[in-house]
């Protein structure tokens, strides 16, 4: 055998950080259980597409097969070697029909077999037969394969009810863990990415620790006024163009100049080298903690949720990516603060010195053996920010503001039902939803604090 | 202690600038060109060009809302650029010369190519049909036909003014040929020669090494940056609403008090509530009863509050329900009377308050009370509350004094988070509830793109959360006298 079989003495001497973590965190009931219930949801959220779908996931027709569900997904693409449209030949007359997938009415064919989706309704179809706020109670209508307006029954029912459009309720619920997952987990990244950059500049190098010559201190301040001009004067219509094409070409470009933006930066401060002499090379500290902490404060001292409102009302272009860079870019400081404060206790433990006088570069020390020492705790902020995350954007689509109009969330559903005080569906269903993602990420908030405070252990 | 309050008040400045610069921005970047939107001739949605305002009229709204003005104390521009950009007046005029002289290189070059096209716009659309006549004596000219002639002209040049990409502007060339063509006399075509060499100097001269050579400005306090934020500081000045043009600052104010009214109430209220639950929760700890009041302030403190409006909404004001309470509103205007007394105005308007106020609350009153209790565990597991328990000090008076007390201090810095919190909470509140406050407004201005509105609200609730920040730190240094500030 290649892998050893574990044995069970050996795993309980074992002693891990994470492990028993885990097991104090298992200790704490509902925060275990909303742990399998965000798994659940994952689960939902990544098999959005092929749960809610109008298009069914198998179909034979005129002896063909088709795998219409999977077009879109990249699965589709590369196993099924589906391209979303293609021709079958009518075995009597011979004539051929085109089939584009997306907007073929797969119900109304004539299909030899076909497997439908969980629920066979897509997050933005509109169907026309039951529009106007249709009650999950109420009767159902739908159209079968000769055309006759029939009562709907078993999964071609709207469960949870329809709204104005007549598009089906819970596939927009399905569609909405996706999004609202994304949204926690992407904007939550990019502020991780940013606090733990932040927070541990300023708490490993403190007030004292950078040193610089004079000149390269002088020469910060062309030097940011000089990358500002390469990375985003010049790039700044190369950028405004990309965006305009696709969010995602923008976000390269956007990147690119902040790589553009820091490599000038740096070349200028280098270059400062060359400068040192007489009065310009004395050497003085950088404040880069007292710097960083009072940006923070500036940064914390504005209404967080205005300054998302007011920029994703400006912008023209609506995006849900841009929404989530948005709000990762102004929940950041949270995490910044902490790590900031972990970090100045960690840099004064031995370990930390015994790397130095090894003479491990900060860089690698602060990387590989403080950050990670800091790192467990930030996990408690990173599940209440997602939560809150997750409130923000509800809140924004339930306002449409910043959401594009055909995006299927749960805030603009609930926006929806507000134009129709009968339709409780249109309430509740997607309240609860929110509800729930926000108090499982909370209760799991709750648990990794709960497991990782030692005062707690048992 | 003073000391630190002046630290606090010289942190303002840095601070204030940021929002205002932030503010500033936005309101400069938003799509829209407000001398358009404020003359009436075009919305802020559809770009529409009509031009039924005359020209003087914009340029006096232009000089008043300082707009020939360059944006910045400085700026940083690439050094074949012309300093004066500022000084075209259409903002997407701006960019198309703009986007121009970094394809070719050549400020002088897109300045001929721009006048020159400027001139004939200008030209041409205030050419009357006699003046097609007279250069035609033989045929009887259509009246028609000039009509034509003028809106095909017309268009051609409005759509050459706005676009910088060559396929578009070869594409127009070649019809205002065929237009050149059509059109009696030489009118066009003078013009037309002048047009397509500009064009052509312009189309076939490259950026050099110039490009990347950066130009400084210095512009001085004489910009509309400086203009807007004395304007803001000396006389609260937010300019003029896109919507219906008038003043900001006038309605913004008494919005804002309206809102405050509700915010100050909530956290009042919030702060009444929580403490005693919150002692009993650390008091009773592990007993059913703390379990079930923990469980349920957990999920209201997950509860999302649009979502608590709308039941609140469809449970007691909904005609098929109950309808304890008004709908949407601040107070019926048909029975108000100024003359009220306090007590009569506050007795209407209670009604309309009562929904908000227990969406406002219900959050904060969760996110104080967990707070409270988990300081007040804290506080328990200390010496001196062990040594007042045996001192034989009554249970009642060790929580209420000696353990409260210590753990009311976070719930000082909570006021911080609470008070902007309810800020921005307000404008989902607001809209649900159609209360005329600051967040009702804020919507407005966002779904009206009304922007200079937006950024009024932006840079006043930035203030307000700096003030609040300001008044808890000191109200902290207050409550506790370990806290110095003034040594570090």
């Amino acid at each position: 055998m290649i892998f050893r079989k574990r044995n069970r003495a050996d795993e309980e001497t074992r002693y891990s950080f994470g492990r028993d973590t885990w097991k104090q965190f298992r200790r704490n009931r509902p925060a275990y259980i909303s742990f399998y219930v965000l798994l659940f949801m994952l689960f939902i959220g990544m098999f959005a597409s092929f749960l809610a779908n109008d298009q069914p996931l198998y179909a034979s027709y005129r002896g063909k097969t088709f795998y219409p569900a999977f077009a879109e997904h990249w699965i589709g693409k590369s196993v099924f070697g589906a391209e979303g449209v293609d021709s079958v030949q009518h075995p009597v007359t011979g004539n051929w029909e085109r089939i584009q997938y997306d907007i073929a009415d797969w119900r109304a064919l004539e299909l030899g077999a076909v497997i439908w989706p969980l629920i066979p309704f897509s997050s933005s179809t509109q169907d026309i037969l039951n529009r106007d706020f249709v009650s999950p109670d109420d009767e159902h209508f739908r159209r079968n394969e000769k055309g006759e307006v029939i009562t709907a029954t078993g999964k071609f029912r709207h469960r949870m009810g329809t709204d104005v459009l007549g598009r089906d309720v819970l596939a927009g619920i399905i569609h909405g863990t996706k999004i609202s997952l994304l949204v926690g987990i992407v904007s939550m990244s990019i502020a991780l990415l940013i606090g733990l950059l932040l927070g541990s500049l300023a708490g490993f190098f403190g007030d004292h620790r950078i040193r610089l010559s004079r000149i390269r201190l002088f020469l910060l301040v062309p030097g940011l006024l000089l990358a500002w001009f390469y990375a985003f004067v010049l790039r700044g219509y190369t950028i405004s163009d990309a965006f305009g094409e696709s969010t995602g070409s923008g976000f390269v470009q956007l990147l690119l100049s902040i790589l553009l933006f820091v490599l000038i930066l740096m070349m200028i401060i280098y270059g400062g080298k060359f400068l040192e002499f007489g009065f310009f090379a004395k050497q003085v500290f950088l404040p880069v903690d007292s710097l960083i902490s009072r940006g923070i404060e500036i940064f914390n001292s504005m209404p967080k949720l205005l300054l998302i409102i007011t920029i994703s009302a400006v912008i023209e272009e609506r995006s849900i990516w841009l929404l989530m860079l948005i709000i990762g870019l102004s929940s950041w400081t949270e995490i910044a603060r902490f790590v900031r404060a972990e970090m100045l206790k960690v840099r004064e433990l031995e370990y930390v010195q015994a790397a130095r006088s090894m003479g491990l570069s900060e860089w690698r020390i602060i990387v590989k053996h403080a950050l990670p020492n800091a790192m467990a705790p930030v996990f408690i902020y990173v599940a209440f920010g997602i939560a809150s995350a997750i409130l923000v954007e509800s809140g924004l689509s339930f306002l449409n503001i910043g959401v594009p109009d055909d995006v299927v969330t749960w805030g603009s559903m609930l926006n929806v039902g507000r134009t129709e005080p009968e339709a409780w569906w249109m309430i509740v269903y997607p309240g609860l939803a929110i509800f729930i993602t926000v108090t499982v990420y909370n209760l799991i908030g709750e648990g990794l604090r709960d497991a990782l405070d030692p005062r707690l252990r048992k | 202690m003073m000391g630190y309050i002046l630290k606090r008040l010289l942190l303002f400045i840095p601070t204030l600038f940021v929002i205002s610069l932030l503010a500033f921005i936005i309101s400069v970047k938003a799509p829209g060109d407000p001398v358009e939107i404020l003359s009436g001739s075009a919305s802020v949605q559809g770009g529409s060009t009509q031009h039924g305002v005359s020209k003087s009229q914009k340029d006096s709204i232009r000089l008043r809302l300082g707009l020939d003005k360059p944006l910045f104390y400085f700026s940083m521009t690439s050094s074949i650029e012309c300093d004066t950009l500022y000084k075209i007046q259409d903002k997407k005029h701006r960019e198309v010369v703009q986007r121009l002289t970094y394809r070719c290189g050549d400020w002088q070059l897109v300045s001929n190519w721009y006048r020159e096209l400027k001139d004939s716009y200008e030209w041409w659309s205030a050419l009357e049909e006699a003046d097609f006549k007279a250069e035609k004596d033989s045929i009887a000219l259509e009246v028609q036909n000039a009509i034509d002639w003028k809106n095909t002209g017309n268009a051609i040049f409005l759509t050459m003014l706005n676009s910088y990409e060559p396929k578009v502007i070869y594409a127009q060339l070649d019809s205002l040929q065929l237009l050149a063509g059509k059109v009696p006399g030489n009118l066009l075509k003078t013009r037309l020669d002048n047009l397509d060499r500009f064009w052509d100097e312009m189309y076939y001269s490259s950026p050099g090494f110039s490009f990347w050579i950066p130009s400084f400005h210095w512009y001085g306090s004489d910009n509309q940056y400086h203009r807007w934020l004395s304007r803001l500081l000396i006389h609260g000045d937010f300019g003029y609403s896109y919507v219906d043009k008038e003043p900001i600052s006038e309605k913004i104010w008494k919005k804002f008090f309206i809102s405050f009214k509700l915010i100050f109430l909530s956290v009042l209220i919030a702060y009444l509530l929580s403490i005693p639950l919150g002692v009993h929760a650390a008091s009773k700890r592990g007993k059913l009863s703390e379990r079930i009041s923990s469980l349920f302030v957990f999920m209201l403190y997950s509860l999302p509050n649009f979502f608590v409006g709308m039941i609140l909404l469809y449970l007691f004001a909904n005609p098929d329900f109950v309808v304890w309470f008004p709908e949407s509103g601040y107070m019926d205007p048909n029975n108000y009377d100024p003359n009220w007394n306090f007590l009569q105005r506050w007795s209407a308007e209670l009604p309309y308050m009562i929904l908000p106020l227990i969406t406002y609350t219900y959050s904060s009153f969760a996110f104080i009370s967990r707070i409270l209790r988990a300081g007040m565990l804290d506080t328990l597991q200390q010496d001196y509350v062990r040594t007042a328990r045996a001192k034989g000090i009554q249970e009642h008076n060790v929580l209420w004094k000696h353990a409260l007390r210590n753990s009311l201090l976070p719930l000082i810095t909570m006021f911080v988070n609470i008070f902007p919190m309810a800020i921005g909470g307000s404008v989902i509140i607001e809209t649900i509830f159609t209360y005329p406050g600051m967040g009702l407004a804020s919507y407005e201005a966002i779904h009206n793109y009304d922007y200079p509105g937006i950024v009024a609200i932006f840079t006043l609730s930035g203030f307000l959360t700096m003030s609040g920040y300001l008044v808890a730190d000191i109200l902290y240094a207050f409550a506790d006298p370990r806290i110095t500030y003034n040594r570090k």
